[in-house]
């Protein structure tokens, strides 16, 4: 990408470092285990917006491996799932505008997609990912945690804050939602990449800048800085350019739609690369 | 003793259906019948297509509280169109429904109250929403939230351009188990249902074979509170979805993941044994809370187009 890209992404980095993050815990005993402590946290992030996650550790002896959950697209975030909390440090992120975080702004559904989209500076998405990479200095500065064996896992907020910020092992990702937004937009009328349609039939004379401004949240541009093993669970080979341009090794694995089978597997593949047993959340016995 | 699962073959409920179930739930429609539904309908022009004519919605329902949705008809079809309730899931926003719009329904994909846009006069969050007054089966969560899926049915019966006679409704999860109780609820007035991996059935099976949320709110309630299971045993039962089944004469569908963490899978055949309406039941191995949608999105098209009759599926026929 071009020099403004970097320059655009490196001001993002300057705002976060003026920032304390100004980390507060407070522990939940109503989402706590025997196997587990989870507590609440809130972060500051560009703006300044204090942003929200769940952070959970599991009682055992530390150090521990780390797992970074980035946000989905809607109102809420699930809190990390049980077997999670039993083998990893896990904070799942809940960025502005989402249900804990809407405290001044809240998002719509649909409408978060196009917000401020004509320009990078103004498109909520520079805020989103700076939540993000807020979280994961948050998890990678954590005593508790293991820093050689930290996850992130998610859809294309998880690639670019792998490519934001070093130290993270390993990277699983589902569901892109911005690599080619623009393109994919065009032969769906499904949301939430409808809500790219539905902005350009109101602005048809925005085109050329809403392609400009994805193109800076596009992690096929952020790709070359992830160094970390990085798995593509997708169908398809449509993500073939975008594997081949990731910086360190990559992997594709091929969804079976079937969930459990998928979910079994892509949980071992992340305990595998972070030193952990993997689970299924599927009990087959009682 | 532990032992290996076969949903299929062993799924025991510990449900038991209240004797007042009907009379609750009488009463509770009653005060609902007595409240003006006050529907507005708002264009969305800029959300709008060639295909799709896009509208913001709203109505009031139990409590006073105001309730929000989306609705979206065929452009290129006439009038009558058959109707298409679609209903959320748990910690999901009711989506546009413009796709089921291009194949011919009237179509609402409602918010109940708790979810944006319907959040302003009750707002127990995500988690929270399922334990939310458990003790007190006439002020807990559901009691609204079912009636508020109900009045999107009322809101479209108001429709001069909808076929009264042909309104079916379509979930998964919570939508599974909302496609349920307004199937129940309203049983002169939906003419087809299908539900995937019906959430709220079972409720308290549902929270003993799972660590999985939205049930492990229930868990989370009883660690803290374990001497409260009895009351939470009464009030779920007044809104379990297998103590619904028998009051639904509509055909419906149900498909299931056989590996379903989050619903488990036992729960659904409960329900589905439950039904004594006409029936069919898809199950798919492997699967989890998807309930083999991959499969089966064509399948309910197929069953809901057989029996609401869209002008785009008769086109295609």
């Amino acid at each position: 990408m071009t020099a403004a890209f970097d320059a655009f992404w490196d001001a993002v980095d300057a705002d976060l470092a003026r920032i304390p993050m100004a980390a507060d815990l407070q522990p939940l005993p109503l989402r706590s285990t025997d196997a587990a402590t989870t507590y609440s946290v809130r972060l500051t992030s560009i703006g300044p917006y204090r942003t929200f996650g769940y952070y959970s550790v599991p009682t055992v002896p530390p150090p521990v491996p780390g797992l970074l959950l980035t946000p989905r697209y809607g109102s809420v975030n699930h809190i990390p799932d049980y077997m999670d909390r039993e083998r990893y440090a896990v904070l799942q992120i809940v960025h502005r505008g989402q249900r804990l975080a809407d405290q001044p702004f809240a998002a719509a559904y649909p409408g978060l997609l196009t917000l401020g989209i004509e320009k990078p500076e103004t498109y909520i998405y520079r805020s989103i990912v700076a939540d993000c990479i807020r979280g994961a200095e948050f998890l990678l500065s954590r005593p508790e945690v293991d820093t050689t064996r930290v996850g992130v896992q998610g859809d294309d907020l998880a690639l670019i804050t792998a490519a934001r910020r070093s130290g993270f092992r390993a990277v699983q990702v589902a569901d892109l939602l911005l690599h080619r937004l623009l393109d994919t937009s065009q032969s769906s009328d499904d949301y939430p990449a409808e809500e790219i349609n539905d902005f350009l039939r109101a602005h048809p004379q925005s085109r050329p800048a809403v392609r400009d401004t994805l193109a800076y949240f596009d992690p096929i541009h952020h790709a070359a800085r992830i160094v970390s093993t990085t798995l593509f669970a997708t169908s398809g080979d449509t993500l073939e350019p975008l594997r081949g341009a990731i910086g360190g090794p990559a992997e594709t694995y091929s969804l079976s739609y079937k969930g459990a089978v998928d979910h079994d597997w892509l949980d071992s593949w992340m305990a595998h690369q972070l030193g952990a047993q993997p689970r299924s959340r599927f009990r087959v016995q009682v | 003793m532990t032992q290996l699962r076969n949903p299929a073959e062993h799924h025991p409920t510990t449900t038991v259906r209240p004797p007042d179930f009907d009379a609750f739930w009488t009463e509770i429609m009653a005060t609902a019948e007595r409240i003006p539904l006050n529907p507005t309908i708002e264009p969305l022009a800029w959300r709008s297509t060639d295909a799709v004519d896009v509208f913001e919605i709203g109505y009031d329902s139990l409590d006073g509280v105001r309730i929000a949705g989306w609705y979206c008809i065929p452009r290129q079809i006439q009038p009558p169109y058959p109707g298409l309730l679609l209903v959320p899931g748990y910690i999901s926003e009711p989506t546009l429904p413009k796709s089921w719009a291009r194949q011919g329904y009237a179509a609402v994909g409602v918010a109940p109250r708790g979810k944006l846009r319907s959040n302003r006069q009750y707002n127990p969050g995500y988690p929270g929403l399922l334990v939310d007054n458990i003790l007190d089966r006439n002020t807990y969560a559901y009691r609204g939230f079912y009636v508020d899926a109900t009045r999107a049915l009322d809101f479209l019966l108001s429709r001069p351009e909808v076929d009264a006679t042909r309104i079916g409704v379509h979930g998964s999860s919570q939508g599974g188990a909302l496609t349920l109780t307004t199937a129940a609820l309203r049983p002169d007035a939906i003419a087809c249902g299908a539900a995937g991996a019906p959430y709220l059935c079972g409720f308290m099976d549902a929270a003993a074979l799972t660590h999985s949320y939205p049930y492990e709110e229930i868990n989370e309630y009883l660690r803290l509170y374990p001497d409260r299971e009895p009351a939470v045993r009464v009030t779920l039962n007044y809104f379990d979805g297998i103590n619904f089944a028998p009051r639904i004469r509509c055909p419906m569908l149900i498909h299931l993941g056989l590996r379903d963490d989050v619903c488990p899978p036992e729960t659904g055949f409960a329900v589905y044994d439950a039904l004594t309406c006409e029936k069919v039941l898809h199950t798919y191995e492997g699967s989890d809370h998807e309930a083999g949608v991959y499969w089966e999105t064509p399948r309910i098209e197929a069953f809901l187009a057989q029996h609401l009759q869209p002008a785009a599926a008769l086109v295609r026929a």
